[in-house]
């Protein structure tokens, strides 16, 4: 085999290859709710090879609208989300680290979620599916780990929702991880998070209710998506920074030879976005509608909801108590969703119980989404693999 | 003039001597804070000479990440905004060394160090070199000088201070200076008759009073 040099950085360029989802079925779990849920199936992927020792392992945690395709190319041709980082030489080296991502419990790609067919009716679960926290999704992943007779991973790492799950990780199962990366996360939602997120739903429960009992209802109604639309595209104002938008669109009109306004709204009111950032948000919107379920978005909506380290203990520092992974936490100056300070706040519990973290707030420009844009993956790239390299 | 400076200023810029200084203080197997630890180059001899537990705070973005990618702890802190989330005597040194001079507050991130660590150790480019002085004094124009090789207008040390500036300083804050040592002309001295106007740089061990 070719030995692949380290790259100083990486583009989406598919370097790992192919690679197949795997499906791993468990009996159920019962959730924080008290509600017992199974039969469960997660859909995840690997890359790399596990050594002898089984100690090389990575667990990589997707955001919210995210699934366990994080890197190669999958079946249908498409990247993974986090392609550019990980793969042979990138900054999470498949030649040196054993990768692993699942989708979500209560996501649409594969693990049980809304989609999946309630054993009990024999129908999707859909809107009956019930409400689940982080500390739920991560109690799936851990089953998975095990299963796949991993006793302590080298290090689990994510961003937005995924470094919610790196922290609960690391407060959950202290003893699994040996380090966690904690990109543009909080330890617990703010209300101005929770209010956009209560937006997003509020729009999908706007679209017509299909059938009482939450099923076939995509086959009978051609308005389906439309709230779903929605809530992606306040969700994508949130993930880019005011910046970002005024160098991308400024108040660019969409069409090249529209020399002026419309003044139209457009007929039956479908008004056709003139500006560009509204026709980039309507392309957003409806392309999301075709890869996402809108009962996954409301339940890991409501997840993320719930998410609040501090609920227990009263104290952040007191959640943190039993840490034992070296935690490197990163936060975007421009991301206004969960802002430099609510890492620092991270940062702070965590140094009051001496633990080993470490903090840089990166200069980008993009907004909560920095970590996925590829003009930051030079930086990003020299962080993940510097702090990976330096974890026993 | 300027391949001089940088001959003269190697010993604390090039960390060999400097740093030798500085490394000599520390006892092995401690546990050491370095505020503006750049890259993270004391650090990492400390890390390997001395097997200290390090951690280090730097604000500048590029040397945050080198000090990353090398394996080093550090948090990307700004220190004139505080270090609180530090608890008390969390470490048995806490290092500020060329730094001193380009705080905004420098009082209060003294104070802090002392709260946090059980010994400080700081080191400064001393203003009161007679050097420096006679450049003010005959040419009436701001020093520029190994120790402080920037022109006026685009130096970082904004705060310039003495040896005798600092032993009031340490008094001021509350603190108590155990061992002060001066660096003439590359060597380390200590008992030095006159430092204030002699020495290049001062390095003193502190502890709370």
């Amino acid at each position: 085999m070719p030995v692949i040099p380290i790259k100083e950085y990486a583009d989406s360029d598919g370097l790992y290859g192919r690679v197949q989802p795997q499906y791993a079925h468990f009996d159920g779990i019962t959730l924080e709710s008290g509600t017992f849920l199974g039969p469960l199936t997660v859909a995840y992927e690997t890359y790399g090879q596990l050594s002898p020792n089984k100690d090389n392992a990575i667990l990589m945690l997707h955001a919210l609208s995210g699934d366990a395709h994080v890197a190669g190319i999958d079946e249908s041709g498409r990247l993974g989300w986090w392609d550019a980082m990980i793969g042979p030489g990138k900054g999470i080296d498949t030649n040196r680290y054993f990768v692993i991502c699942s989708n979500c419990l209560g996501g649409c790609k594969g693990t049980t979620g809304p989609p999946s067919i309630n054993p009990e009716t024999g129908r999707p679960y859909g809107r009956q599916f019930p409400l689940i926290t982080i500390g739920d999704m991560v109690k799936v992943q851990a089953m998975l780990v095990e299963h796949l007779g991993i006793e302590r991973l080298h290090n689990v790492i994510g961003g937005s929702m995924g470094g919610m799950q790196a922290l609960e990780w690391s407060v959950r199962y202290p003893d699994k991880v040996r380090s966690a990366v904690v990109i543009a996360a909080t330890a617990r939602l703010s209300p101005q998070g929770i209010a956009f997120n209560w937006v997003g739903r509020n729009a999908i429960y706007c679209d017509p209710i299909r059938c009482s009992d939450g099923s076939d209802r995509k086959e009978s109604c051609e308005d389906t998506g439309r709230g779903l639309s929605v809530a992606r595209m306040i969700g994508h104002i949130t993930y880019l920074s005011e910046e970002t938008m005024e160098a991308k669109f400024g108040r660019k009109l969409r069409l090249k030879d529209m020399d002026g306004y419309l003044y139209n709204l457009g007929e039956n009111g479908v008004e056709p976005g003139e500006f560009e950032v509204e026709s980039y948000l309507r392309h957003q919107g409806s392309s999301f509608v075709q890869r996402f379920d809108e009962d996954s978005y409301i339940v890991i909506t409501k997840a993320i909801d719930y998410f609040d380290l501090e609920k227990e203990t009263g104290e952040l520092s007191e959640a943190f108590k039993d840490v034992q992974a070296k935690i490197l936490v990163i936060s975007f100056s421009s991301d206004w969703l969960y802002p430099t300070s609510m890492s620092l706040t991270i940062v702070r519990a965590l140094l009051k119980q001496h633990k080993d973290v470490s903090f840089i707030e990166l200069d980008l420009p993009y907004g909560h989404d920095s970590f996925l844009v590829n003009a930051g993956i030079p930086s990003m790239t020299r962080i993940i693999r510097g702090f990976l390299h330096g974890v026993r | 003039m300027c391949a001089d400076v940088r001959k003269i200023r190697s010993p604390f810029h090039e960390f060999a001597f400097g740093f030798n200084v500085i490394v000599d203080l520390i006892e092995p197997g401690t546990r050491v804070l370095d505020l503006g630890c750049g890259t993270g180059t004391l650090l990492q001899r400390l890390k390997d000479e001395k097997n200290v537990e390090v951690c280090g705070v730097e604000v500048d973005q590029e040397k945050t990440i080198r000090a990353i990618e090398r394996g080093i702890r550090v948090l990307r802190f700004d220190l004139d905004e505080g270090l609180d989330g530090f608890p008390e005597r969390s470490y048995d040194y806490v290092v500020l060394s060329r730094t001193l001079q380009q705080l905004m507050n420098p009082g209060r991130v003294v104070r802090e160090m002392l709260r946090i660590g059980a010994k400080s150790i700081i080191t400064f480019p001393n203003f009161g070199h007679w050097k420096v002085a006679v450049q003010y004094l005959l040419r009436g124009r701001m020093p520029v000088y190994s120790t402080h090789p920037h022109p006026w207008h685009r130096t970082p040390d904004i705060q310039p201070l003495t040896i005798d500036d600092f032993r009031d300083f340490i008094k001021r804050v509350g603190g108590k200076i155990e061992h002060e040592i001066h660096i003439i002309g590359d060597q380390p001295r200590t008992q030095t008759f006159w430092a204030n106007r002699r020495a290049e740089w001062g390095c003193c061990l502190v502890s709370a009073a």
